[in-house]
């Protein structure tokens, strides 16, 4: 019968190779502390960092349809949280970064309550007033430096692990394994129920509604999901700056409008889309910072022309029509020809 | 099929070459025959700070003609070449162009000017990389304590040199003496770095005023870009103020003056820290900036000269002048200043390829430069130490207005250039 030969499958040959190849740079970019400089070493540290923050706001954004421009407020969390329960708790760095994911769930959920009231503009705008809350609210904590902000004591850092190679080590290790696990989180997520339901409510919210998709829960669950882990990521980024301030830790632009940059000169709404933005965005500044003004003009330069000429970013371009994809997610029928 | 398979693979193609990219990039630092030393700098050359950094194009193009002549050091001429990074006026940015200089360029000194948001993040990736390090143009409170330094203790690689709080008190309360005012003073601190510095009742303004006979009327801590100062305009009128003091951003300031006129508040002298430094400030408040007053860290009539180049304080405000047609400003001779204490310590270092040598010699520092003598060995803590300030007031001087040193019981090195005016 030839029915039989037909059937549902995700992987495709692209798939399958694009899957092992990432399995084998993952490897050997957990290797690079051996062959890669300490220089090097922190750069990947940093774009693995923001490829995990770059996929979030994907997930919330591109998913979930929730616009939000105050992430700042978890990524900042995070560096509060981190140095709170290091500098005054007097915790081990590793079991604090286990637990600021944890508040930044606890903290993400009635603020979800609150801000889920909003729609569309009103929504995105009320995540940025909840992020200068959060902001003011850190400039009056003094027991971590209020509005002056405070510096991590060498001590602490040195309590992450003995000698300066497995520290600087350990710490990139940390930031890889965030961009593996977020990658991941958001691959396993997007293949579940709960996944299908979410690319229900990113093509038509109406019409997934009709369907019986709980919107509210589903967006709430993305949410936390993304608090948390943004939270994570923060308190990471914080251990590599070894300092936070108010205005260092809650800045729109730092972890806010790059984030939104990569995100759409990647292409919104895919897993590829962020990781081809971060390397794109890292390739720019580390070729244009030294530029000062230039090099921003050029970064807007670039989000015009993305949005003018591919509004599906690049990973978009290179999809095309075939839909090519990197990470098996989509049902395909086979055996058709 | 075919076009896909080659799409596919360009494409990885690429995506490994831009993922290696950064690798093969960075492996270049080539070891000349000559030594060469690597300084690195880090100002805010662009951003709200950028006025701190605008002669930074005027002082490094001198010190990197006088660095290419070489350093003597045991006998041996040393190459010095300073790489500049922007900050963008962000303390995030700031920390990571610091750790790009000292892990990817491989810097022997990391040097670092202007404002906490700039020297403190700079300071502390030097302190936990182990690079000798040097700032300077931020008061050394919040430098040294809000970077949670134990003055027993201090830090291992980071040292700082301007003046603290108790030096702008000192010569503020000498410039207010005998002015023939009422001793009621309205302060105004931001929740910032500076302003919780300031502000703060033990190690702040509060307790020298108080000892000096002044009553200090504070509202507590106003957020950075305020709007609205009428609650503090209400308190310092109901207070009787006649003086006005605390350190503010120029924006903040302006908000404040303007409201102050409007709702009738006449102060008698307005001396703020950080808001009133630079020429351009004034000129855009127009007739009411004239008769403010500020401290004064460097000027041209200061009677120090370069111990590098020789240039006198009034031929470098004038030669950048000359150059640019802008009025000088203070940063400049502390910029200067900063590469004087390089080529000294380099000059000094046992061992210029060992870290540790280099932090030795700059705790052994003992220089006059063209904002003071530096010595670290005489600092209020360990790591700081201190240059002489006064006080000035903004008069007008033909079409413009001129900063004039109105006391300098502080530092009676420093000529007094005028006579201080009350506000009408």
């Amino acid at each position: 019968m030839p029915d039989t030969k037909l059937h549902v499958s995700r992987t495709t040959r692209l798939s399958t190779i694009s899957m092992t190849l990432m399995f084998v740079v993952v490897l050997v970019l957990a290797c690079a502390p051996w062959w890669a400089s300490r220089a090097d070493i922190r750069l990947f540290g940093e774009i693995s960092l923001y490829i995990a923050l770059a996929s979030l706001w994907n997930l919330l954004a591109g998913y979930a349809g929730l616009v939000s421009v105050g992430q700042q407020a978890y990524v900042g969390l995070g560096g509060y949280v981190f140095f709170g329960l290091t500098l005054l708790a007097g915790l081990n760095p590793i079991a604090a970064l286990l637990i600021a994911p944890l508040i930044g769930v606890v903290v993400a959920a009635p603020v979800a309550v609150l801000i889920f009231r909003l729609r569309g503009a009103y929504f995105a705008i009320g995540t940025w007033v909840v992020s200068e809350v959060f902001r003011l609210t850190a400039a009056q904590v003094s027991a971590l430096g209020g509005g002056s902000g405070i510096s991590l004591p060498v001590s602490v850092v040195n309590a992450l692990a003995q000698g300066r190679f497995l520290r600087e080590a350990l710490a990139y290790w940390l930031a890889l394994g965030v961009a593996v696990l977020v990658t991941a989180a958001v691959f396993f997520l997007l293949r579940s129920r709960r996944g299908v339901a979410l690319m229900a409510i990113r093509d038509n919210e109406l019409a997934a509604k009709s369907l019986g998709i709980d919107i509210w829960v589903t967006k709430f669950v993305v949410y936390l999901v993304t608090a948390g882990l943004t939270t994570l990521v923060g308190a990471l980024i914080f251990l590599q700056k070894l300092r936070v301030s108010p205005d260092a830790a809650f800045s729109s632009n730092d972890w806010t409008a790059f984030v939104i940059f990569i995100v759409v000169i990647g292409g919104v709404g895919t897993i590829e889309g962020p990781i081809i933005g971060t390397l794109i965005y890292f390739a720019l500044r580390e070729t244009l910072a030294d530029l000062g003004t230039i090099y921003l003009i050029a970064l807007g330069i670039v989000a015009i022309v993305i949005m003018l000429k591919a509004p599906s970013g690049v990973w978009g371009l290179i999809r095309g029509r075939r839909g090519l994809e990197l990470f098996p997610i989509s049902r395909r029928i086979r055996g058709l020809d | 099929m075919k076009t896909i398979l080659t799409s596919r693979r360009s494409f990885m193609v690429g995506a490994t070459a831009l993922l290696a990219a950064p690798a093969i990039l960075t492996r270049t630092r080539a070891y000349a025959a000559t030594p060469k030393l690597k300084v690195g700098h880090v100002s805010p050359r662009t951003g709200p700070l950028a006025g701190f950094a605008e002669a930074d194009d005027y002082i490094l193009s001198a010190i990197s003609k006088r660095f290419a002549e070489g350093i003597e050091n045991n006998g041996k001429r040393w190459q010095v070449e300073i790489i500049s990074k922007d900050s963008q006026s962000n303390p995030n940015r700031a920390a990571e162009v610091a750790s790009e200089l000292i892990l990817k360029e491989e810097v022997d000194i990391i040097v670092a000017a202007s404002t906490p948001d700039t020297v403190n993040p700079v300071s502390d990736q030097a302190e936990v990389n182990q690079v000798p390090c040097v700032t300077t143009d931020c008061p050394w409170q919040p430098y040294f304590f809000g970077r949670g330094g134990k003055p027993d203790k201090g830090f291992e690689s980071t040292y700082h040199f301007f003046w603290g709080l108790e030096d702008v008190i000192a010569a503020f309360l000498a410039m207010w003496d005998g002015a023939g005012t009422g001793k009621s003073v309205a302060g105004l601190f931001p929740n910032d770095a500076d302003g919780n510095a300031w502000g703060d009742p033990a190690l702040g303004l509060p307790k020298p005023l108080a000892a000096a006979g002044y009553t200090l009327t504070d509202p507590g801590r106003y957020q950075p870009m305020s709007d609205d100062f009428t609650n503090q305009i209400n308190a310092f009128k109901k207070a009787g103020c006649e003086i006005v003091t605390g350190n503010m951003i120029p924006p903040d300031f302006g908000t404040f003056w303007s409201q102050a006129a409007q709702q009738g508040f006449k102060p008698k002298i307005v001396t703020i820290g950080k808001a009133l430094l630079f020429p351009s400030v004034i000129k855009g408040l127009g007739t009411r900036g004239i008769g403010l007053s500020s401290e004064v860290w460097w000027s041209p009539s200061h009677p120090f000269k370069s111990s590098l180049t020789g240039i006198s304080s009034a031929d470098l405000a004038g030669g950048y002048t000359k150059e640019t047609g802008r009025p000088w400003t203070q940063p400049i001779g502390f910029k200067h200043a900063l590469f004087e204490v390089v080529a000294n310590v380099v000059s000094r270092t046992q061992d210029l390829e060992d870290h540790p040598a280099i932090v030795k010699a700059i705790a052994e520092t003992d220089m006059k430069t063209i904002v003071g003598p530096v010595n670290w060995s005489k600092g209020p803590v360990k790591n700081v130490s201190k240059t002489p300030l006064v006080a000035g007031q903004w008069q007008k001087e033909g079409d413009g207005v001129a900063l004039k040193i109105v006391t300098n019981k502080p530092a009676p090195e420093i000529p007094v250039t005028g006579q201080l005016q009350l506000l009408g």
